[in-house]
């Protein structure tokens, strides 16, 4: 669904590059993880495969960037956002501010592409049911909590109908609780088809929903596999992506021999839970 | 939200936006029209106090209505009483300063048609949505774009108002004096703006992104999914009040009503 | 030294919400403090009232020998220093150098030790090297950073943090973690209120569990996350080793990975 391969950029007016040969693969119905230290190009990779850069923000960008079957930095933007959506850290400012329920928030984007009304209230009402959401609907947008907004979000890029989702830190300004909400709506999305790639600190969470983790390190992948594997690789530190508790429990245990040498390290508390009784 | 709108079960309230609108717009420029000093009155009495009851917003209307217009009726009834040109019956004197019989009376005809004017927009803004005003006129021809910046610019002026809050307090907490000479005060002016300019420049440009993203730039037919209803009698309705209006303005240009001493 | 006395705490808003519900607290100089609960549980209408941004409507909050009542923020922030949540709501000059130099300025530091103290405060806070960047051309996690430089600049003996942690990567947090040690070394007070419960459990001599405008649990971090009906009321998920040590049914509380290893071996 989502394919890059051998993808440069540097902003305009910048000397270096911030992402330095990027190759990637996303599979429908898959959530992807990408990890890495702030400054390593999150953010710009993921307004890469949504189609920003170039199309919004400029700059040199070379390689391939295929979305859905189309080339993303040689189609028109229109064409890119109905195939790929993305979500931000900031709840507030993806309110379009310009609708007062929640209802006709999430329909803001299927208005402006002249959808037919009753085929617009289907989707929404669709999208409202599957993010589980329904109470909101009659709501206003600014009277939600962090987590509900953030939702909010996801529905209004979901209900386009793009195959593809990707979400830059999207539980950043979140608490605990919101941002399992988003987590577990994430997971229902890849369960009916969208390929979603999620940039994300939270490593438990992340183990818990993604099948494929990529570590992104000074612009390039230093590390990819399965999400347990990649999350306890004893480099985490050095990639400023940090290390649960689980895995540093379980690595001090096997220095002191408490556990076997060859002990699947865990990162969640499922791995762990396994790991330990 | 920073509206004067108050959600009630009545008419008024379901009334097309547009209707009401342009009902304000003929009220006013009816009695501006009619050089009756009566005029004032009778449209408040007989057309904005029946409409406020119905509605239900009476109490609101008197109270944001009386704060804006007592003060601007007691400055203008004392500057026309004492310095009218055209005042000759004295009512009564303080010192060198006489109060006059005619600038009262002029007091009275521009202060009814404003108390008209304030109190029939405020009728309109207590009892219409602002979400609901701006998808009508969309639906009437306005173009989104100048929708969007308005409703925008209305829904995030609390926002923007809360976040000029919290700079003042992170700067205080940063020792900030902003009590004292106003020199002082001067230079307590660029922690303040600076955080908030900025972090609008932020918030626009986060927001167009996502904007983009959920194709505001299209350039094609956009539909609605809520409708206002507009339904024929209304429609009807707004010609008799528009023909109204136009009539009585024509007619005054034509000098059919009598001149009157009242300006 | 400089100690906190809080005593029958309310606090109701205009709006009539009442936000603390009788709060009692005594926090002596030098502890780590970390609270933590859900949004609208109070923790930051208490903290408020640390440096007078809120006012008592009933009760007393002492810093030392001042009762805020009455006393300005811009007076109160010579003893408590407040690192707020959202760095944007703060960063105004031009270079980092500035920014850190304003609180101190304000305080009537003089010139010379103000120098110090910005150099002292970029290194603690991981920033040397920026010291002439705009801050608008730094990460949001960076720009954190220039926040919490910005207050330890002004060397109060009462550090607030406001969600100290959010945004920042792994290092950023360490460091954070890091600075909270430091400044509690030195005698000062350092009162956290955060979402991250690993960092509070490893980071704090004590944590308080709000709920509802109270304080429902109040103990050492071992004894606060293993109150786990007040952890359900106030909608908190224990620390990470905690979950896993009641997951596999350990009696006694851990909260780091040396003393979970150390049960580990007692155990086998």
């Amino acid at each position: 669904m989502i394919t890059l391969a051998g993808v440069h950029y540097s902003y305009p007016d910048a000397e270096d590059e911030v992402l330095k040969g990027i190759d990637l693969e996303v599979d429908a119905g898959q959530v992807v993880g990408i990890v890495g230290a702030s400054g390593a190009g999150k953010t710009t990779l993921a307004k890469t495969i949504a189609g920003f850069i170039p199309h919004s923000e400029g700059g040199d960008l070379a390689g391939s960037v295929e979305v859905d079957g189309i080339q993303v930095p040689q189609a028109e933007l229109a064409d890119v956002v109905s195939r790929v959506g993305m979500v931000t850290q900031n709840p507030f400012n993806q309110i379009s501010g310009a609708r007062y329920t929640v209802r006709e928030e999430i329909a803001f984007g299927l208005e402006n592409l002249g959808v037919e009304r009753t085929e617009m209230a289907d989707r929404v009402a669709a999208i409202l049911a599957l993010l589980g959401i329904e109470e909101l609907a009659g709501r206003s947008p600014y009277e939600l909590s962090g987590g509900q907004m953030q939702l909010v979000a996801i529905a209004s890029m979901m209900v386009m109908s793009p195959r593809a989702l990707v979400m830059d830190e999207p539980t950043s300004q979140l608490d605990p609780s919101g941002s399992r909400l988003v987590f577990d709506v994430m997971q229902s999305l890849a369960q009916d088809g969208t390929a979603v790639v999620v940039f994300e600190h939270k490593l438990e969470l992340l183990r818990e929903t993604a099948s494929v983790v990529h570590v992104l390190a000074d612009g390039v992948i230093a590390r990819s596999g399965p999400a347990r594997e990649v999350l306890s690789d004893p480099r985490t530190d050095e990639w400023g992506i940090g290390t649960t508790r689980f895995t540093r429990a379980a690595r001090a245990a096997v220095a002191q021999k408490l556990l076997p040498a060859s002990t699947e390290l865990p990162v969640s508390l499922a791995d762990a839970t396994g790991v330990f009784s | 939200m920073s509206t004067l709108y108050l959600d009630r079960p009545s008419p008024v309230h379901r009334l097309n936006p547009i209707t009401k609108l342009i009902g304000v717009v003929a009220i006013i420029l009816l009695v501006f029209a009619l050089p009756y000093w009566w005029a004032p009155l009778a449209i408040l009495v007989l057309i904005v106090t029946p409409a406020a009851l119905l509605a239900r917003v009476g109490g609101r209307l008197l109270i944001v209505g009386g704060a804006i217009l007592v003060p601007l009726l007691i400055v203008v009834a004392i500057g026309q009483g004492f310095f009218n040109a055209q005042g000759e019956t004295v009512l009564f004197a303080l010192g060198p300063f006489e109060f006059k019989l005619e600038g009262l009376l002029f007091a009275a005809a521009v202060g009814g048609r404003t108390a008209v004017l304030v109190t029939a927009a405020m009728l309109l803004l207590l009892t219409t949505h602002p979400g609901k005003l701006l998808a009508a006129l969309t639906q009437n021809g306005m173009p989104p774009k100048m929708a969007y910046v308005i409703s925008s610019t209305l829904q995030m002026l609390p926002t923007f108002r809360a976040r000029a809050d919290s700079i003042l307090l992170a700067q205080r907490s940063r020792g900030l004096k902003t009590r004292g000479n106003p020199f002082r005060r001067f230079a307590v002016l660029v922690p303040l703006i600076s955080p908030l300019v900025l972090g609008v420049f932020v918030d626009v440009d986060e927001r167009s992104t996502a904007m983009e993203a959920r194709a505001f730039g299209s350039t094609g037919k956009r539909t609605a999914l809520e409708v206002v209803p507009d339904p024929l009698a209304e429609k009807i309705g707004r010609w008799i009040v528009i023909l109204l209006a136009v009539g009585a303005l024509v007619l005054g240009f034509a000098g059919f009503y009598p001149n009157l001493e009242w300006p | 030294m400089i100690d906190i006395a809080i005593t029958d705490l309310v606090f109701t808003y205009p709006s009539g919400v009442t936000a603390l519900n009788g709060v009692t607290l005594a926090i002596p100089a030098g502890q780590r403090l970390a609270i933590v609960g859900q949004n609208g549980a109070g923790k930051t209408t208490l903290v408020r009232h640390l440096n007078g941004i809120f006012q008592p409507t009933e009760g007393r909050v002492e810093i030392g020998d001042w009762d805020t009542k009455g006393r300005d923020i811009a007076e109160l922030a010579a003893r408590v220093g407040y690192v707020f949540q959202n760095p944007d709501e703060q960063l105004f000059a031009r270079d980092i150098r500035d920014e850190i130099a304003f609180g101190p300025k304000n305080l009537g530091v003089p010139k010379e030790e103000i120098e110090q103290r910005v150099t002292a405060a970029l290194a603690r806070a991981g920033l040397e090297g920026k010291e002439d960047t705009h801050p608008y051309h730094l990460s949001l996690s960076e720009r954190k950073r220039v926040a919490l430089a910005s207050v330890l600049a002004m060397e109060t003996p009462i550090v607030v943090l406001d969600e100290p942690t959010t945004g920042q990567d792994a290092r950023g947090v360490a460091l954070i973690g890091q600075v909270v040690g430091e400044i509690a070394a030195e005698g000062r007070t350092v009162i956290a209120i955060t979402h991250d419960m690993d960092f509070c459990a490893e980071n704090f001599d004590r944590v308080l569990v709000m709920a509802g405008g109270r304080v429902i649990a109040d103990g050492t971090a071992e004894q606060a996350f293993a109150q786990l009906d007040a952890l359900a009321e106030a909608h908190v998920e224990p620390p990470q080793l905690e979950r896993l040590r009641t997951a596999l049914g350990w009696p006694a509380p851990v909260s780091t990975v040396d003393e979970f290893v150390a049960q580990l071996k007692s155990r086998r």
